[in-house]
């Protein structure tokens, strides 16, 4: 069997159906419409997706569309982002997170009982986060209690995106107070309808809601649907957020380097089209944004053969997040007063919708959520050039 | 969670991580910055010249890849060998349609010195005779012959430095750990056995030996930028202020941690640019992206030199500690390289 063949071949065969399915215009379509028109869209690129096999390729063999390698999932992610198709940003919890979850640690009834939901469009939300528990995740203090064949929960999560369109819910609760914090940590899966769940949605600077908070009052899980065991929170958890394995940046680097033709545009839009300090710093972001996307490259080939290091994930992702931050700031400012003005803003791209302000604050998602900056640092500095860590016993003087 | 995934190193991949290894090795043993009078031997002994050049021609076969890793561990080392500019000169002869091409080969391989220029020359020709300068020549006096490429990329060729009319002078430059000179051609006459190239083939060949030197500089930067972030790193564990070892600070760890995620992208870039334009280093398309991985490598390369200083503090200004030497060689790689770097990269992006 010839690789490069089949792999031109899958090539070919997703840019093909690319061409004919990525709904015409979608970036207008979504440029200024609500989060329920936003939601619809969403779904019905969903279901095209599943039926041809594209949002499924990271499944096992057995699954619908599943059964790819990583090389034959990079194509895929590719040419998504070459085709300029929308993200499914509402599906990816369910998709990534929940699936690979259950994949790994979930019983067979779990993987029963679930992943044909979710093959069906049902909608995930991750519910790690709290008020107090943000870069120091394991420290979250929703408690479950458990009462016979269930647990009782109560608490508050949050940064929760769609969580006010999801159905379900991957829980990481406290069931108990062992050293380390990560010790008494148990996770759950959550039905969002269940009695005693409200959601509130956070509205954010650019004025979208994106995300929410999730209370619990008195909710109630069944035991069955804990995944691992009471007090093995943690590592599930630990594989619920590496769960994308670096494709995601794959993806985005990807697009990134297609909108840098959105800088160009921006300058000429501006007349800055042969302003030579303009033309340098564009110089200067093709450079670094072709790295980040080689980068981003290499780390899946590092996964492919099995030769990943500790702290190499986070030396992608910190370096994705400051190559987006100049490339937003640099169409901004070349936007001048322009980009000042408000605009509506598009739903379902990443960071280059070419509205550059919204795009700009919206690169700070990746600056902070899933491991901060400075959390990746910290990684970086501690596991890759194995500084030495921060003494725990730190006293108020 | 996905099918079953392969990967087999290549029997050439393998060769060139042994040939780096020993490479590292040998110069760890030499210490840093060894002067080209004991550095020299040894790259023509243990054949690394030979690294890039086709098997046909009694090379390795490794091409820009192999010689990049070369120049990498050299930078690493800060070694003072004009290799850079020999590696240039020759691969330009494994280029061009000379009929003496291996002999030419066998001899810069085996000591005697060839070079070339690592930044801008302006040099004309008239009634086959060459005039003009070019600077940032390596060992130009303990050289035989030099690379000249000839303005609006007209010829391409190899001139003898030992003849009338060639004018040699040392310019001393901050970075010692390289000797650079300007050369001067005041009507010196062509010798057409030399010739490497004229007319269209010229302009292919000028445009791979600048993209070359583009790779060289940006290896021998990724090199000696990594080689000095893990001295710093070093030096951070084991100094000791306020009763703990500074690397203790969050303040000063993740700084080395922006430091190492630059590295990690301007060497992500430099390896993905040479898979990609392969052998294939003239053209458009090839000259942006070694200007591209050039350009990356060598900023980050000044970035980390200077924040190397600071995190040093007064050692770090001691002549006698190794931290300038990388400081110097990094601010001389910026400014070595032809054109605006980031202004030619968005020129052919817009274009």
């Amino acid at each position: 069997m010839n690789s490069t063949v089949d792999s031109n071949n899958l090539r070919e065969e997703v840019r093909a159906w690319l061409t004919q399915n990525v709904p015409q215009d979608w970036r207008q379509a979504m440029t200024g419409t609500d989060q329920d028109a936003f939601v619809k869209a969403q779904r019905d690129w969903f279901n095209k997706l599943v039926a041809a096999g594209y949002a499924t390729p990271h499944w096992p063999e057995g699954w619908p569309g599943g059964g790819r390698s990583l090389a034959d999932q990079k194509i895929i992610y590719e040419e998504t982002a070459r085709a300029d198709a929308p993200r499914l940003i509402l599906f990816f919890v369910a998709l990534y997170h929940s699936a690979c979850t259950l994949m790994e640690w979930g019983t067979q009834e779990q993987k029963e009982k679930y992943l044909p939901g979710i093959l069906k469009g049902e909608i995930w939300c991750q519910g790690f986060s709290e008020p107090n528990a943000g870069s120091d995740l394991a420290s979250v203090k929703t408690r479950a209690e458990l009462k016979g064949d269930r647990y009782v929960i109560n608490g508050q999560k949050t940064w929760s995106t769609m969580a006010q369109y999801a159905d379900k819910c991957l829980l990481l609760t406290r069931t108990g107070k062992s050293e380390p914090p990560q010790g008494g940590l148990t996770y759950l899966l959550l039905d969002m309808k269940a009695k005693g769940v409200s959601v509130r949605p956070i509205s954010q600077i650019t004025g979208d809601d994106e995300f929410a908070e999730i209370f619990f009052d008195d909710v109630e899980v069944l035991v069955e649907d804990r995944v691992g065991k009471d007090g093995e929170g943690w590592a599930v958890a630990q594989s619920t957020l590496s769960s994308e394995r670096g494709l995601t940046l794959v993806e985005l680097t990807q697009r990134m380097r297609y909108s840098l033709a959105k800088v160009a545009e921006v300058m000429r839009e501006r007349g800055r089209a042969s302003d030579p300090a303009i033309r340098k710093e564009l110089g200067a972001l093709i450079a670094k944004v072709n790295a980040s996307c080689a980068l981003a490259d290499q780390y899946l080939l590092k996964r492919i053969s099995g030769t990943e290091a500790a702290g190499d994930a986070s030396i992608v992702k910190l370096n994705y997040a400051r190559t987006l931050r100049e490339f937003t700031k640099l169409g901004m400012s070349i936007s001048g007063l322009q980009g000042q003005y408000f605009e509506d803003f598009t739903r379902g791209g990443s960071q280059e919708t070419g509205n550059w302000t919204v795009d700009f604050m919206n690169s700070y998602n990746w600056s902070i959520a899933g491991g901060s900056d400075e959390i990746q640092r910290n990684i970086i500095a501690e596991r890759m050039l194995l500084m030495p860590r921060e003494p725990k016993n730190w006293q108020l003087s | 969670m996905s099918a079953s995934n392969t990967y087999q190193r290549s029997d050439a991949e393998s060769q060139l991580i042994e040939l780096r290894d020993s490479a590292r090795q040998v110069l760890s043993g030499l210490g840093l910055a060894v002067n080209e009078e004991k550095v020299w031997p040894i790259v023509t002994d243990l054949g690394w010249l030979l690294v890039g050049v086709p098997e046909t021609l009694g090379g390795l076969e490794q091409g820009v890849t192999g010689s990049c890793a070369f120049h990498a561990e050299l930078g690493r080392s800060l070694a003072a060998a004009p290799y850079a500019a020999a590696t240039i000169a020759i691969d330009a002869i494994c280029h061009s349609t000379l009929a003496n091409q291996q002999s030419l080969i066998e001899r810069f391989a085996t000591g005697e010195i060839v070079t070339a220029s690592l930044a801008e020359s302006a040099v004309a020709i008239a009634s086959n005779k060459v005039t003009g300068t070019m600077t940032a020549v390596p060992s130009a006096d303990k050289a035989s012959h030099v690379l000249v490429c000839v303005e609006n990329s007209e010829l391409v060729a190899l001139l003898s430095l030992n003849q009338p009319g060639v004018e040699i002078t040392a310019r001393q430059t901050w970075d010692t750990t390289r000797r650079l000179f300007d050369v001067r051609f005041a009507d010196v006459a062509l010798d057409e056995t030399l010739t490497l190239a004229s007319g269209a083939d010229a302009k292919t060949l000028s445009s791979r030996i600048s993209t070359l030197r583009d790779f060289a500089l940006a290896a021998d930067a990724v090199g000696g930028a990594e080689a000095l972030l893990e001295m710093t790193v070093e030096y951070l564990k084991t100094r000791k202020q306020f009763g703990r070892p500074l690397a203790l600070f969050q303040a000063l760890k993740h700084r080395c941690a922006d430091l190492k995620m630059l590295i990690s992208s301007a060497e992500a870039l430099l390896n993905d640019s040479l898979s990609r334009v392969g052998n294939q280093l003239d053209g458009a398309q090839a000259v942006a992206m070694g200007k591209a991985a050039k350009y990356l490598a060598c900023s980050v390369y000044a970035r980390v030199a200077e924040e190397s200083l600071q995190l040093h503090g007064g050692i770090g200004m001691t002549s006698e500690y190794p931290c300038h030497l990388y400081l110097k060689r990094a601010l001389l790689n910026e400014h070595l390289g032809s054109g605006n770097y980031e202004l030619d990269i968005a020129d052919h992006f817009l274009s």
